[in-house]
């Protein structure tokens, strides 16, 4: 075959004098390409157009018999797969036009995966020159040293005029080349611009938006920035509180767009429950907040509520999201499940409570182990004592051990590979699950990385009958014995409650780069290769790396998380995903954030503090001309939807009731939903749940918690047999409402209160008075009444 | 598929909204806004592809099908069951004796006896069999009904996927990734007791979807005018927000279906006959597959029924004849001859269906334990063959022999046979592309 090649490039050289020379391609962005690379050229094109895309012949399986490396990261496969592969008829040097490549992609020839290009554009111009120059690879030509996108951090649109963006590539070689057209660009938002395959911007409207090119495996990001029109006059002056005002309002300040207004008193305190407490502010409170005359009644009530026991509760709900505490994964008995998803979540909440530091928090995680360094003796007493507590309620001395084992006791066997991903996401807000076969696409990491990083994972043991010494085997084979005794004979082993160990034993089973076949030695992602004895835990070196200073992701992860919590869209967003293609939408404020939290001692209450004093928090949600396309940089409050817990408990709270908590969840009784650990309710209440979008916690991602409306949601509040029961409950605010002596316009200004946290407007206060006036009777109008507001928007939305 | 970026090239958010293509039930927010909704990308059932809708017979607890759908009368003792083989309507296909009535209508079935999988636990073998997809913990897969809701166009006033109580508790028959506006609609209630009309006490109704008691049609009108009068405001401050927009959509949407009274008639079984709510039996069950057929007629697209107590690990043939093959027989032949007589076997898809086998190996308490790597299923109406067997199993039982094929396989022929190709790719939140079933192949065998 490859004789045969020769043959053919002989033969043309002769018939066709001067076809050595290579004809210049023009490219569509100005210039021309001399010599057509393979590997600069021809794999940058296979990956534009979407040839080696993993559903096209990127495809482990390939496509109709051609496979090419997915997303183009084994030039000597595609090389060999397009000139050898199927007798070389896919390219064709001798008639260049003839190649089966050319035919299939311009749809000259059937082609499952569509026209691809056509025949007259530069594209193909690029393919035929290549394949008429001989069809050459020149190995490790296209290797990329450098790459630099123009404008570097952020495109500034002014005056909607379009911008092209330019792409340059610094090989090994030394030579740079301008590989504009060669590169994929992707944006994030297209109102806010438009792009052209080939890079061009064109603005359309103010607004914020992230742009990838990605260029052979490599990738660079920036932002694309649509300012407002400029206004006359002067910009107005906005006073800052704290750091992030500045920074924020700086950026502002640069698009042209003005803050909103502060928000009002009523707007402030409603924001500020349903945020940090879950809960709704009551109508006294409401009404003594705006009666207090202090200068400093926001900062009051911001460290009331961040002292609130529900606060933590509220921490250990998104913590346990974060940390993975689903109760379906949990040890058996399957009804002591729930129990212990209430340990870890309360173990959650006393740090979050005891505000220990988050980095003390996080190694109590990762270096858990069942026994804490306790003898075995203390250890099974310890054990003893939980297993009777959790026989007779919710509440365990649990939270008071050190380190939580739970997040590592799951009833099946975790492979290695799932708790680095869960890590990973957790802790660094990375998503690794791609690099698990195949390089990242947008990101940095390799197939190794992810291998080494996995086998930091493999010395855990969780297994009946294995502990982490005789002595403590002794204790609870004899332990287990009785409680086997003691048990109905039916039962078999999963339903009894057995003590486990988890423990760090000395075997090791780490995995091989299935790529290669090596076994990667145990690293962090990113960071060094962790070198330790055999007999030592690698989850300690490896939570020390994460959780120092310099970790370029632990403390911004988590800030951008608590950000995220408190203003519904993080400075990088989604809040977990934290890559090359995903920058920040304002990378100073980022960094200032975290570095404020290290330089605190990674001091939560302090950092969420700093956040609630900032004017950018407590700005209204009215927009004004100049920002109401705003979507993420902040310049007025976003309205977004609540979690599902949030609803549950803001809809009780609006309804003065308690959750009806029944059958097993009965020993939730009297609990808010943000207090319960468990992911498994079976009571009526997790219809709302399901609804609303409560996650399962079986990924490690924050996008499995449904943030979206859906038709259920708005049928849930109008119709729901229990929702409507609620209205009904005797101790509720309905019927004390329906029952006491107040004025009808008392009635309305309780009802108003109660639901929307503010005082009803003239013309509301009217309508509602004289719906309880002509109701037929006055349990009846207030039914009507606070049915209208908790169907409201207003009600249903945060703001 | 093409390049992604193109996609969204030139499509507003609000258009969409206005444009209206949100008239369908069950869908969530951003899929309304997002340009994949366009109303172009639905299948219009009712132009193209055999079947319309699907009704899963959800047989719950893992079904012994080694003594129902595959009967070995003449494998050794101990694995043989105690039921004989009867022969059908159709010349060499035989079932259990205890499937009589199911009998009488196999000219209209097929039945896969070489069907397996690998996960003999009753969770993750819900998950794969109900949503073609093995299960991982990566990722939460869409059960098919959810698919259905996303790819099949609905009537508005009409859920698009319903489930009879909750599969496993609410654990499974799901939407996964596609998000919670593609979660099934749940059929509260029971079937109406003897008595017409009025006299009828009990009935069915979707979960949200319809009033009860003193709280009419009249009373909402009359709250939801209150209600106007204060949501203006607040919606009247940010006049381009999409969420407060949406959300108004929805709330028109809710009126709508709560002043139609199509899904309402639909689940209304007194309308029926005493003679044909007899043939399915009174059982919930048999009601509740009536009531499914009532709603494919309505337009229903996948809804599911469950029957459970198959768990018989002990005393598998006491269960069988006394429970559990009297109702199934009753409820899968009054079905599938129901369909037929109303021209709808056409365009119905019936699957009758749990989550694994039991072991041909009888235990110790005469029970049958768990066992996936062989089971039986029947597919009957839109798109399958008639009267047809495919596949076997070895002598004992205890794997496929010919033709095996796996819960994506069945799963895919049945997206198939709905005008949706198996191969089709949806993108998880996170933006990764996903085949709908990813290692399903379509059976050619068993199409018509």
């Amino acid at each position: 075959m490859l004789a045969r090649r020769y043959l053919y490039a002989l033969v043309a050289a002769i018939v066709a004098p001067g076809a050595t020379y290579a004809d210049e391609v023009k490219l569509p962005t100005g210039g021309s390409i001399k010599e057509v690379d393979f590997e600069r050229h021809i794999m940058g094109l296979l990956s534009k157009v979407g040839c080696n895309a993993g559903s096209c012949h990127g495809s482990f399986q390939g496509k109709n018999g051609f496979r090419l490396s997915l997303f183009g990261y084994e030039p000597a496969m595609d090389y060999a797969n397009l000139t050898r592969d199927n007798l070389g008829r896919r390219v064709n040097t001798q008639k260049p036009d003839e190649s089966l490549l050319l035919q299939k992609a311009t749809g000259s020839t059937y082609h499952d995966g569509g026209m691809r290009f056509g025949k007259d554009g530069w594209v193909y111009n690029v393919f035929r020159e290549w394949i008429r120059s001989g069809a050459k690879w020149t190995r490790d030509s296209g290797e990329i040293k450098s790459l630099d996108v123009t404008p570097g951090d952020f495109a500034l649109l002014k005056d909607a005029k379009p911008l092209q963006v330019t792409v340059k590539a610094t090989f090994a070689d030394g030579s740079v080349e301008d590989i504009t057209p060669f590169c994929d660009f992707k944006i994030t938002d297209d109102a806010v611009a438009a792009l052209s395959p080939l890079g061009l911007l064109t603005p359309r409207q103010p607004g914020d938006a992230g742009l990838t090119v990605l260029y052979r495996g490599s990738v660079k990001a920036i932002r694309v920035l649509v300012p407002a029109p400029a206004k006359p006059g002067a910009y107005p002056a906005v006073s800052e509180v704290n750091y992030i005002d500045r920074e924020v309002f700086a950026k502002l300040k640069m698009m042209n767009v003005v803050p909103s207004e502060l928000s009002s008193d009523e707007m402030f305190l409603r924001r500020l429950y349903i945020d940090a407490l879950a809960q709704l502010p009551t109508p006294d409170e409401v009404r003594e907040f705006l009666k207090d005359k202090d200068a400093k009644k926001r900062e009051k009530a911001i460290d009331k509520v961040l002292a609130h026991p529900l606060h933590a509760a509220v921490w250990a709900t998104k913590l346990s999201d974060i940390t993975g505490n689903n109760t379906q994964a949990l040890e058996q008995p399957v009804n002591l499940q729930p129990k212990r998803s209430q340990m870890w979540h309360d173990w959650l909440r006393k740090r979050v409570a005891d505000n220990v530091p988050y980095d003390q928090m996080v190694r109590d995680i990762l270096t858990a182990t069942s026994r804490d360094g306790l003898s075995p003796e203390e250890w099974i007493a310890f054990v003893k004592k939980i297993d009777e507590q959790t026989a007779k309620g919710p509440k365990t001395d649990y939270p008071n051990k050190q380190t939580l084992d739970l997040f590592w006791r799951r009833q099946q066997q975790v492979p290695a590979e799932q708790w680095s991903e869960k890590v990973a996401a957790a802790f660094m807000g990375v998503r690794l699950e791609c690099a698990q076969c195949h390089k990242h696409p947008t990101d940095r990491w390799t197939q190794d990385e992810y291998w080494a990083f996995a086998n930091v994972f493999t010395k855990m043991t969780f297994v009946q009958n294995q502990f982490s010494s005789p002595d403590v085997k002794k204790l609870v084979d004899a332990e287990n014995a009785a409680r086997r005794d003691a048990a109905p004979k039916a039962n078999n082993n999963n339903n009894i409650l057995l003590v486990r160990e988890l423990f760090v034993g000395a075997q090791a089973r780490p995995r091989p780069n299935p790529g290669t076949n090596s076994v990667p030695l145990p690293r962090a992602l990113g960071g060094e290769v962790i070198k330790i004895s055999p007999t030592e835990d690698p989850r300690v070196p490896l939570a020390k790396w994460l959780t120092a200073p310099e970790n370029p992701f632990f403390a911004k992860s988590f800030v951008n998380r608590v950000w995220g919590h408190y203003f519904g869209v993080g400075l990088v967003n989604p809040i977990d995903d934290f890559s090359l293609a995903n920058p920040p939408t304002n990378a100073r404020l980022l960094d200032a954030l975290a570095a404020d939290f290290v330089k605190s001692g990674f001091d939560l209450r302090k950092l969420e503090r700093t956040i609630l004093l900032s004017r950018t928090y407590q700005l209204s949600y009215v927009p004004n001309d100049t920002n109401k396309f705003d979507k993420n940089n902040y310049s007025h409050a976003y309205i977004r939807p609540l979690m599902a817990e949030q609803v549950v408990d803001v809809l009780n709270a609006a309804l003065g009731v308690d959750e009806n908590f029944t059958g097993a969840d009965a020993e939730f009784a009297g609990m808010k939903m943000v207090e319960v650990g468990s992911s498994r309710l079976v009571s009526s209440v997790s219809y709302a749940l399901r609804i609303f979008g409560r996650p399962p916690r079986t990924t490690a991602c924050d996008c499995e918690r449904a943030m979206e409306p859906a038709l259920p949601q708005t049928l849930f509040r109008m119709t729901d047999q229990n929702v409507l029961l609620k209205f009904n409950s005797a101790t509720g605010r309905v019927r004390k409402m329906a029952l006491s002596k107040a004025t009808n316009e008392e009635i309305v200004e309780e009802a108003f209160l109660a639901t929307l946290s503010r005082m009803p407007k003239e013309l509301e206060k009217a309508d509602a008075v004289e719906h309880l006036k002509t109701a037929k009777t006055r349990a009846e109008g207030v039914t009507d009444l606070v049915w209208a507001l908790v169907n409201t928007r207003e009600f249903i939305l945060n703001h | 598929m093409s390049m992604r970026r193109t996609d969204c090239e030139g499509f507003h958010r609000r258009d969409v909204l206005t444009i209206g293509s949100a008239g369908v039930l069950g869908l969530s927010l951003p899929a309304i806004l997002a340009a994949e909704a366009k109303a172009a990308n639905k299948r219009d059932v009712a132009s193209t592809g055999k079947a319309k809708s699907v009704i899963l017979l959800w047989l719950a607890g893992g079904p012994a099908t080694i003594d129902m759908w595959d009967n070995k009368p003449d494998a050794p003792e101990g694995i043989r069951g105690e039921f004989k083989s009867i022969p059908t309507n159709v010349t060499g296909i035989q079932l259990a004796e205890t499937f009589s009535k199911t009998a009488q209508v196999a000219d209209k079935l097929t039945v896969v006896r070489s069907l397996y999988h690998t996960i003999p636990s009753h969770s993750p073998a819900t998950v794969f069999m109900t949503t073609g997809n093995k299960p991982t913990a990566a990722l939460q897969y869409p059960s098919m009904g959810s698919l259905a809701s996303k790819l099949l166009k609905t009537d508005v006033g009409v859920p698009p996927y319903v489930t009879f109580g909750d599969i496993r508790n609410g654990t499974a028959g799901l939407a996964g990734y596609l998000g919670t506006g593609y979660n099934p609609f749940v059929i509260e209630g029971s079937a109406p007791q003897r008595g017409e009309g009025k006299a009828a006490t009990g009935g069915f109704s979707v979960r949200g979807l319809s009033l009860k008691g003193t709280f009419t049609l009249e009373e909402l009108e009359k709250r939801d005018s209150l209600l106007r009068k204060f949501d203006s405001g607040f919606a009247g401050a940010d006049s381009s927000n999409d969420l407060v927009d949406g959300l108004d959509t929805f709330h028109q949407q809710a009126l709508d279906i709560l002043r139609s009274d199509k899904t309402r008639k639909a689940l209304d079984l007194t309308a029926e006959t005493a003679a044909t709510r007899e043939k399915y039996g009174a059982t919930p069950f048999g009601q509740g597959a009536l009531a499914a057929r009532r709603l494919v007629e309505a337009g229903v697209r996948f809804s599911t029924v469950s029957f459970g107590g198959w768990d018989t690990h002990s005393q598998t043939f006491t269960a069988h004849k006394t429970r559990l093959a009297p109702t199934t027989d009753t409820v899968v032949s009054a079905l599938v001859s129901d369909l037929a007589d109303r021209g709808l076997l056409d365009s119905t898809i019936v699957m009758v269906a749990g989550e694994f086998g039991r072991t041909p190996k009888v235990n110790k308490n005469s029970g049958r334990d768990h066992w996936a790597r062989s089971m039986a299923c029947v597919l009957a109406g839109g798109g399958f063959k008639k009267g047809y067997v495919h596949g076997s199993t070895d002598a004992s039982g205890m794997a496929p022999a010919t033709e095996p094929v796996t819960p994506d396989d069945v799963a895919s022929t049945i997206f198939r046979n709905l005008g949706i190709d198996p191969a089709l790719e949806l993108q998880t939140p996170t933006g990764r592309p996903i085949q709908l079933f990813r290692e399903g192949k379509v059976i050619e065998k068993i199409l018509a």
